[in-house]
């Protein structure tokens, strides 16, 4: 037996500490949510290997993630907004997802061709979604061309998936790997699994005839904004391999995390609009679909630049995601490009966040 | 081991250095990184390790011209402790000149010649968490080794940065406040759509309004900090850092804030600051009561001092403006009326209270202050709080108050309330008037002459114990003579001391009111039950100057411009220290002690 390496061990000690301030961190919140509603529910336009379509996301409110539970994900809110205790049964799943149904009917002309569902967690978790929810949601849609599930990787199985693949449904396991860098991801989002373990989930999903789409994450703390830009453009490169499409997005502050906290000492900014359309650009070349859907742009908590140009930048991502055309970043300027040039030549680990 | 940085003169927490580089850099000074600074007033000889949160790092490449940042995980301001101690990676310092990234609660003595603080843009705009910040840092870190705050300096915040003790800045944040179109000066920034003037004639303020844009911006900023730098480094050099910055914060809340954060932190300035300066120390503000040199000053003459011209009046007279304050035209007029027949104690704000043998020591001849005529109440509380502690440890049989109405009146109505002493007012309208100085000299009628002898032998004594510590004054100087007429006494042993009789013990220096030692009166010194300020040196013989490697141990009450008594198995020798006893323990460059005289043993 060969002895743990220090490499390993650090590992270790810095989940440790990731972990219990977490669990702190969210322990602040004492609010309570009502199992019977999904958390949100919208309707969108996403690219898809059939082309643009109209979506329908449900974000499913399951108990939330085990692992954030456990701790989690440095910059990951979403469990603060889980049912407490953990568990949501069939039956309340089953009456969240009749909301999200109403939505539409409320909101859309017709039905959806792409339904989303993630859970801030894991939707083939069967601890979180059981077996008979997940087969009640797949006839629920079977006449749809396309869903989406998130999934950690540990989950994802052939088994699972063809319960939608049986049903007609295109499927996609949506992973959100963060990045290709197993030392950023465990180390900055505190995120426990490898790069390897992304890769043989793809495997799985291959062999039940569903694909991948990818989530990175631009700019989780303690990286600079060039090292952010930088971790970015490398891990669309390398993921752009096993998935047909990768959803790279810019962290926002989210409530009760360890980038709030950061954030509100001034510890942390999110990234730059520029420097989304710029590891846009930089990857325009890859074969696969690359799109960014940044929250809260504009906001103090979300992805911005100087506050002027943040909506026009933010239409270019759109426009972007839809045409996968580059030239459309060269439509909008505005004079803090010359500040976010700065901020890029100089911002190091040690000194940022160079601006608000 | 400090190789490549090295503190040259030193301003309470400031300090005026030089990075030793093949071209060497004065410190407070202004470094950026290699290829991207190209404004001439920045040192680009920064080259960064790079961030082990993004990858795994190798030993980096050093050049002996440059500053190398080894590898770093640098914590942001909000870093929880926890995922400090899990992550703090190891560091190496290398031969070439090295700094390495610190946050305030990690900071350790890693042997390098400069420390980056990593959480610098987060604790700066923050006063107390700025103070906390750097004094925790500070406080771990050797003492003469560079502080670098990278990111956030501007010609309105780089003085108060020196004066924390940072050495290094950059020109980052005023590069970018440029290119967002704001113009920064000493007092501040204003939106460039905003001024209708430049306020500046740096090279890129010298073009017409209407074509200075957000480039010339950048320009000027930098040129407005480099100027600052200099101004703050010109400063130290004369030991006026703290005059300029007292007006100068006050253009800005949170400097201000800082600013007397630090002066409520007694410990960390009073450790750095000085015993005696030579340069003239401007009392403008109400921050100037906060001065360490001021308080110390109002602390040893109520604790340390010991009155022993205490058995008859203590005549208690306002100060005056030229100093010392018996040179001036006033305090003649009051001892021609007084005669002598009492014991002069001036009452000034800000210093409290000085009594006659103690007008020559710092800062008791070298302030200026501002001169109204009317004290606020802070300063009448604060001489009214010192006399009174001054007054209950003396023995006086009264005291003659011969002070305006305005101000001191009240300040010794307030000391005097609650000691049971007779108080005599002799000014009716002004002090030098002729029915006031009439009344002074009823007053003392009768008042036997205190003798010049007695006075002088007084003075030695008094300023030996405001130097050495309580009662000083009678056991290292208790059986001496003294020769030449004041300021310009010489003290030599008297027939019955332990040393020679006639032999040199100590002089009086005019210009700051301290004595000077010899070796016999160090050895008075180490022979008496004051304590000692000792420095412990390897087995040399010191010629000139005492360097930090030098030094086996010191105590940490030395402070600089303290008389030290320097011993090593070889030698034994006195004088003057010019760095604090923490840090020629901590320190392994630089000037720890200016040697007067030695004797090998």
């Amino acid at each position: 037996m060969s002895e743990p390496t220090p490499e390993v061990y650090e590992r270790g000690r810095g989940m440790d500490a990731h972990n219990a301030v977490m669990r702190e961190v969210r322990a602040r919140n004492d609010q309570s949510y009502d199992p019977r509603e999904p958390t949100r529910v919208w309707l969108d336009e996403d690219n898809t290997p059939d082309g643009v379509v109209q979506s329908l996301t449900i974000i499913l409110n399951t108990g939330g993630c085990r692992w954030a539970r456990a701790g989690g994900c440095t910059m990951c809110g979403y469990v603060a907004e889980s049912v407490d205790g953990g568990s949501v049964d069939h039956d309340a799943l089953r009456a969240q997802i009749d909301a999200a149904l109403t939505h539409e009917q409320d909101h859309a002309d017709a039905p959806s061709p792409l339904v989303k569902i993630y859970t801030s967690g894991s939707f083939l978790d069967e601890r979180e979604v059981g077996a008979e929810t997940r087969a009640m949601i797949a006839d629920t849609f079977a006449d749809r061309d396309r869903i989406v599930v998130e999934s950690l990787p540990d989950f994802v199985d052939a088994a699972k998936l063809r319960d939608f693949r049986e049903v007609g449904l295109a499927t996609d396991v949506a992973i959100g790997l963060e990045t290709t860098s197993d030392r950023v991801r465990h180390d900055c989002v505190n995120k426990y699994f490898d790069f390897d373990d992304f890769v043989a989930a793809t495997e799985a999903a291959d062999a039940a005839g569903a694909g991948v789409k990818a989530y990175l994450l631009l700019k989780p703390p303690f990286l600079a904004e060039t090292d952010a830009i930088e971790d970015a453009v490398t891990s669309i490169r390398e993921c752009a391999r096993y998935c047909h499409t990768v959803s790279m997005n810019p962290c926002n502050v989210q409530s009760y995390t360890m980038v709030e906290d950061l954030h509100r000492a001034g510890g942390y900014r999110p990234p730059w609009l520029w420097s989304v359309a710029e590891i846009l650009e930089r990857t325009a070349d890859v074969d696969a679909i690359v799109v960014s859907d940044p929250v809260g742009h504009g906001s103090d908590r979300g992805p911005h630049n100087c506050g002027e140009c943040d909506d026009r930048v933010h239409t270019a991502i759109k426009d972007f995601n839809r045409r996968q055309d580059p030239s459309v970043f060269e439509e909008v300027e505005c004079a803090c490009e010359r500040t976010w040039d700065a901020v890029t030549a100089r911002e190091r680990g040690y000194n940022q966040p160079l601006t608000r | 081991m400090t190789e490549h940085f090295e503190v040259l003169d030193r301003d309470g927490a400031a300090r005026h250095g030089e990075l030793r580089l093949p071209t060497p850099l004065e410190t407070p000074g202004l470094v950026g990184a290699v290829g991207v600074d190209d404004h001439d007033a920045v040192a680009a000889i920064l080259r960064d390790g790079g961030s082990e949160w993004r990858r795994e790092r190798s030993t980096p490449e050093t050049d002996p011209a440059e500053l190398t940042i080894l590898p770093h995980r640098a914590f942001p301001r909000g870093t929880d402790d926890r995922v400090m101690t899990a992550f703090d990676p190891p560091v190496t310092a290398l031969e070439d000149p090295t700094a390495a990234v610190v946050a305030p609660d990690t900071a350790a003595d890693h042997g390098v010649d400069a420390y980056v603080l990593a959480s610098a843009t987060g604790h700066v705009g923050h006063a107390r968490s700025f103070r906390e910040a750097i004094t925790a840092t500070r406080r771990a870190i050797p003492d003469d080794t560079a502080l670098y705050l990278p990111g956030v300096a501007t010609p309105g915040n780089v003085a108060l940065l020196a004066y924390a003790g940072v050495d290094l800045v950059d020109a980052d944040r005023a590069v970018i406040r440029g290119t967002q179109g704001r113009y920064l000066t000493p007092d501040g920034h204003r939106f460039l759509e905003d001024l209708e003037e430049l306020p500046c004639a740096c090279e890129a303020c010298q073009r017409p309004r209407d074509r200075f844009d957000r480039e010339a911006c950048v320009a000027h900023n930098v040129a407005a900090l480099d100027a600052e730098l200099r101004r703050v480094r010109e400063r130290i050099r004369t030991g006026r850092l703290r005059d300029y910055l007292e007006g100068q914060v006050r253009h800005d809340q949170w400097q201000t804030a800082a600013f007397r954060r630090f002066d409520q932190e007694w410990g960390y300035l009073e450790e750095r600051a000085p015993v005696f300066r030579t340069a003239e120390l401007a009392a403008t503000t109400a921050d100037a009561l906060h001065r360490p040199e001021i308080q110390r000053f109002a602390d040893r003459v109520t604790t340390r001092y010991v009155p022993r011209l205490d058995d008859g009046v203590a005549l208690l007279v306002p100060c005056s403006a030229r100093k010392p304050y018996s040179d001036s035209r006033s305090h003649r007029r009051f001892q021609d009326a007084a005669n002598y027949r009492a014991h002069v104690v001036s009452m000034t704000s800000p210093i409290g209270v000085v009594p006659t043998e103690l007008e020559l020591t710092y800062p008791a001849q070298h302030y200026d202050a501002a001169v109204t005529g009317t004290w606020t109440d802070d300063e009448i509380d604060f001489v009214g709080r010192v006399l009174e502690r001054y007054l209950a440890r003396a023995d006086y049989d009264r005291v003659v108050a011969h002070v305006p109405a305005a101000g001191y009146r009240p300040a010794v109505e307030g000391a005097t309330d609650a000691l049971d002493l007779e108080v005599t007012y002799t000014v009716a309208d002004h002090p030098t008037d002729e029915a006031s100085l009439a009344a002074l000299a009823d007053a003392l009628d009768g008042e036997p002459q205190i003798r010049v002898a007695d006075r002088e032998r007084a003075t030695v004594r008094a300023i030996a114990d405001y130097q050495f510590g309580e009662g000083a004054g009678d056991a290292v100087f208790g059986d001496c003579s003294l020769e030449g007429r004041h300021p310009k006494l010489r003290v030599l042993a008297g027939a019955d001391a332990p040393a020679e009789e006639g032999a040199l013990l100590a002089t009086l220096v005019p210009s700051y009111g301290l004595l000077a030692l010899t070796v016999a009166g160090a050895r008075a010194w180490v022979d008496s039950d004051v304590g000692v300020r000792r420095v412990h040196i390897d087995d040399f013989v010191p010629h000139g100057s005492v360097l930090a490697p030098g030094v086996v141990d010191a105590d940490e009450a030395i402070r600089v411009g303290d008389e030290v008594v320097v011993e090593g198995p070889s030698a034994l020798a006195v004088g003057r220290a010019t760095m604090h006893g923490a840090a020629m323990v901590e320190s392994s460059r630089g000037v720890a002690v200016d040697i007067r005289h030695t004797t090998e043993s």
